[in-house]
């Protein structure tokens, strides 16, 4: 038998192994591009038709329009190639197509919110960045899960506050600090998604063991699952106090669909069901506002004058539009209560038609893909739960509303992802974009699709201590190895 | 974990599809259905925002137009102006989005819009383009001219004039005051549109329903035309006829004697009683023709059909409740001069007129002369079509040889209305004394008239409604609505109004 010694590479091996790596990511890169730039001239179109439909006219800004539309989110996509060059590249894009039709609907809808909207965008393309650039190794974020906890918690109650909260639309999810009303509960859900990953995913094999015996009953240890619990029943419990029927049926399934993929335990689906049952029904019972959200949603015909009027006007926008709609700025969305931020769907099914409207619902369905795609795809449990958890929140967020707005569930105020008006949840949005784009490049780096690279802190660090060494004050040797690696 | 991932994905997916078929049905299935409720206003609204084109008179003044919306925010893309205000409301009427439309802007709407089946073919070559402007026009019969000039010898009076053109029913005036300005609400917030059409509609004197075609008055003696044409076609009488000269007298079944205007005494031949408008000759004349003949001779003059004028909800003249009216000799002979429950459209008077001078067919009345496509090129024009004819042509002739006894024959009710340039009219004055108990003075002062006598070419009907007539100030037809009738005439036949 022949001892065959596998020869060390050579360095050009080496490199050239090293350029493969770069070339996928680089390829990965430009598709995002070209992507990106195809959302902005699918959304520049929009606007230009838009603008014919109601004005007859080219709109005259459409040079500018584009041009800052195309730099903001080429910004964000050099930030993506600078600090997350192996991420996804359809989730940049399809983000940006969802916010353009959006903010095309917004404007063709009330010119008014276009400005206001206008400067939310940027500043959520800074926020993006600002993510990307600050949370450049996901398990940052798992470190830090009990001030997620808390973060969490105190965004929750923060509209409750006397003074700060104010009710608007009849939710009081508002917290109003001068001119800028916020609605916190948009960043809570992110803040305890973190946690409820970090959590679980460091103690799934405790709480999956499930060695607390009740009778036939096996449960986890309370001492396990006691947090997760209290931050659970909290926000729900919360968000029914603060008559915010969406977001407490966002944070529940979030929970229970957290729980069952970290336990690998169809049981909590079922609990989750079960409880799901109750809750509503004690609601239905006990509180006027939730009946008549499901009256309405049983029968909005009788109705349709008063309580049931925007839902009904919802319906004869869509069917006004019929498959090929009535043309972007030729409906009539105006007809639709709240038709740019809760209804924008509806808007959008009745002037572009079901063709429109299902490529929106391809849209998230696609970013929901991709979610789930990086979470199977990396190995760590944190960044599994942390993907699994924030695709669930777009994916049901969009359902949920899209559902209400179609008679498919009763409707609960919340906004569209990434489409409704609004800055909060505009901001929110694309935090958490950033974060599912941090676990995908993640997710490729272990894959080995490309290096680990050092995070801009620890270049920074390092040529500081470079600089250091060169000007002898300190030894190289005392170089943390690891921290350059 | 990846399992339960893959679930999760097919779970969402799932919900996705869910609602993918939703939209579906919603926007599909349900399609036609959703936008044929009734309370669905989204294709209102649409057909509101259509380019609308103009109203114009036959003189070709604009008296409705669209303009486009200078507040481009607003839900309505353009505004309707009319700019002769109350002038023509009663014909063009208005549109607006909550409160539907009437008159011209009504029956017209569809070529207004460009929505004929027409139309819609002609700019086939548009088809791709729904925004191209398709919408049409409307020409009336009415003059812009005749119109100020019927409302300003009006003069702020109630009252209306009919002014129609004798061999095809065009009408050329129409007028009636009070009208209404429909510029004062058709483009004003909701709520400010309802408080004036709501004050409109219950205003005492009704302003938004035309006086010359959407109301009746008692006719008074103009009916008397009526009851003669009636009883020479019968045979009840014939211009030989001799009327007993009385103060009163008692017809049948009763023991109340019937008198003459002011209780004078008056008879004579057919043509004198005719011309001095006596009123025991007609109510003798009634009887002798006997209900029967006289309720079939009223309907063959139209009288209980709705005026057949291309406007929307036209009034209908009435000769009263004729339900055993052999029983009731006294009431038929009251209505024989045009009291009593006899109450006539001003509009169907000028067309009693009318067909005198056009040896007894009346023709349709219209005011739509004719409609254009957005280039201008003509859709329909209105062609002449007879509605009645209730006399033969002796009967005509005999009438109009009564009639101009009235303007030229010894005490003719009209003997004082000349024409300029003496031209020769025939004419039939009444004074209706409405027996008001609040206010017994109370008559609506009647003159129809045709003219010019040799060739007639239009017939003219004007009633003034609040006229309070005394012993010391005799407010008659021939006094009040002379004048009138009068400034009409000379206006179209010698004045400049006149093709001279």
């Amino acid at each position: 038998m022949t001892a065959t010694v596998t020869p060390e590479p050579t360095r050009a091996e080496v490199r050239r192994h090293r350029r493969a790596l770069m070339a996928l990511s680089r390829r990965r890169r430009n598709t995002e591009l070209t992507l990106v730039v195809m959302a902005v001239v699918i959304t520049g179109a929009a606007y230009t038709i838009a603008s014919l439909g109601t004005n007859a006219e080219i709109p005259p800004g459409i040079i500018v329009f584009v041009g800052i539309l195309l730099g903001l989110l080429v910004c964000a996509h050099v930030v993506v190639r600078l600090v997350a060059r192996g991420a996804d590249a359809t989730l940049l894009p399809l983000a940006a197509l969802l916010h353009g039709i959006g903010f095309v609907m917004i404007t063709r809808l009330d010119d008014r919110l276009a400005g206001l909207q206008a400067t939310w965008s940027m500043l959520a393309i800074v926020v993006f960045v600002a993510t990307l650039v600050v949370i450049q190794r996901p398990t940052d974020l798992a470190r830090y899960q009990w001030t997620f906890f808390a973060i969490g918690a105190i965004l929750l109650v923060l509209p409750l506050v006397p003074g700060l909260g104010s009710q608007i639309n009849g939710a009081r999810i508002w917290v109003s600090l001068g001119p800028i009303n916020f609605q916190p509960g948009e960043f809570a859900k992110i803040a305890l998604a973190i946690f409820f990953a970090a959590y679980l995913g460091e103690r799934r094999e405790l709480i999956a063991a499930s060695t607390w015996r009740i009778g036939p009953m096996r449960l986890p240890e309370p001492r396990f699952i006691l947090p997760v619990v209290v931050a659970w029943g909290f926000a729900v419990v919360v968000m029914v106090g603060e008559r915010d029927l969406g977001s407490s049926l966002l944070f529940f399934t979030l929970f229970v669909v957290m729980m069952w993929v970290a336990t690998e335990k169809v049981s909590y689906l079922l609990i989750g069901v079960v409880l799901f049952a109750g809750a509503a029904f004690f609601s239905w019972s006990q509180f006027s506002h939730v009946r008549t959200r499901v009256d309405i949603w049983i029968d909005p015909w009788s109705r349709s004058l008063d309580r049931g009027y925007q839902l009904v006007q919802s319906l004869f926008g869509l069917a006004d539009g019929g498959i090929t709609g009535t043309g972007l700025g030729r409906g009539t969305p105006n007809q639709v209560p709240l038709a740019s931020s809760d209804f924008i769907f509806a808007s959008i099914g009745e002037e572009m038609g079901l063709i429109g409207a299902s490529a929106i619902l391809i849209s998230y369905l696609l970013i929901v893909g991709a979610g789930l795609r990086t979470a199977i795809r990396t190995e760590r449990p944190f960044e599994k739960l942390l993907a699994v958890g924030l695709t669930t929140i777009i994916g049901v967020q969009a359902f949920i509303i899209v559902g209400g707005v179609i008679k498919v569930v009763p409707l609960t105020g919340i906004t569209l992802p990434f489409v409704s008006y609004g800055g909060s949840s505009l901001l929110a949005n694309y935090v958490l974009l950033a974060l599912l784009l941090r676990v995908s490049d993640s997710a490729a780096r272990r894959l080995g699709e490309l290096p680990d690279e050092p995070t801009t802190a620890e270049r920074w660090a390092a040529w500081r201590l470079r600089s250091k060494a060169d000007r002898g004050k300190a030894d190289p040797i005392d170089i943390d190895v690891d921290a350059v690696s | 974990m990846n399992r339960q991932i893959r679930q999760l994905a097919l779970g969402l997916m799932s919900l996705y599809v869910l609602l993918f078929g939703a939209l579906n049905f919603w926007q599909v299935g349900q399609e036609e259905e959703l936008n044929g409720n009734i309370e669905n206003t989204r294709a209102i609204r649409r057909e509101f925002n259509k380019p609308r084109g103009p109203i114009v008179t036959t003189d070709g003044v604009v008296v409705a137009r669209s303009v486009p919306n200078p507040d481009p925010t607003s839900d309505l893309k353009q505004l309707r102006e009319y700019p002769t205000g109350e002038l023509f409301a009663h014909l063009t009427g208005y549109v607006t989005l909550a409160f539907g439309s009437t008159q011209v802007e009504r029956t017209s709407g569809d070529v207004l819009t460009g929505s004929t089946t027409e139309q819609q073919i002609r700019s086939l070559g548009d088809l791709l383009d729904n925004e191209v402007d398709n919408s049409g026009s409307v020409q009336l019969t009415v003059r812009h001219d005749l119109q100020t000039v019927a409302r300003d010898l009006l003069a702020g009076r109630k009252g209306s004039v009919a002014v129609v053109e004798i061999a095809t029913g065009a009408v050329r005036a129409m007028y009636s005051n009070p009208s209404f300005d429909p510029g004062t609400f058709v483009n004003a917030p909701f709520e400010e549109a309802q408080e004036t059409i709501i004050e409109l509609q219950e205003a005492d004197d009704d302003p938004l329903l035309s006086g010359a075609y959407q109301q009746r008055f008692m006719p008074g003696s103009t009916f008397k035309v009526i009851t003669t044409g009636i009883g020479l076609e019968t045979g009840a009488i014939d211009l030989t006829s001799e009327f007993a000269r009385e103060r009163e007298w008692v017809p049948p079944q009763t023991n109340d004697p019937i008198q003459n205007y002011r209780g004078s005494q008056c008879g004579g031949d057919l043509a004198e009683v005719f011309r001095r408008s006596c009123n025991i000759p007609f109510a003798q004349t009634a009887v002798a023709i006997g209900p029967d003949a006289m309720v079939a001779g009223t309907e063959a003059w139209g009288i209980g059909d709705p005026v057949p004028i291309d406007l929307p909800r036209p009034a209908a003249s009435t000769f009263g409740d004729t339900t055993d009216l052999d029983q009731r000799l006294p009431l038929l002979a009251i209505r024989g001069f045009g009291q009593n429950e006899d109450q006539m459209v001003p509009l169907h008077m000028a067309l009693v007129a009318a067909a005198v001078a056009n040896g007894g067919e009346m023709m349709e009345p219209h005011v739509v002369e004719a409609t254009f496509d957005h280039d201008g090129r003509e859709l329909d024009r209105t062609r002449p079509e007879p509605w009645l004819r209730p006399i033969s042509a002796p009967t005509a002739a005999t009438l109009t040889e009564l009639m101009t006894g009235v303007t030229e024959g010894d005490r003719g009710t009209a003997r004082s209305v000349d024409l300029n340039g003496g031209v020769r009219f025939a004419a039939k004055t009444g004074t209706a004394e409405l027996g008001l108990v609040e206010n017994p003075d109370l008559v609506h002062a009647w003159m129809i008239a045709f003219a010019p006598l040799e060739q007639p070419r239009y017939a003219v009907a004007v009633v003034l409604n609040d006229l309070e007539s005394t012993e010391a100030d005799a407010a008659t037809g021939g006094r009040e609505a002379g004048p009138i009738v009068k400034g009409v005439l000379d206006f179209l036949l010698t004045g400049a109004g006149s093709d001279r």
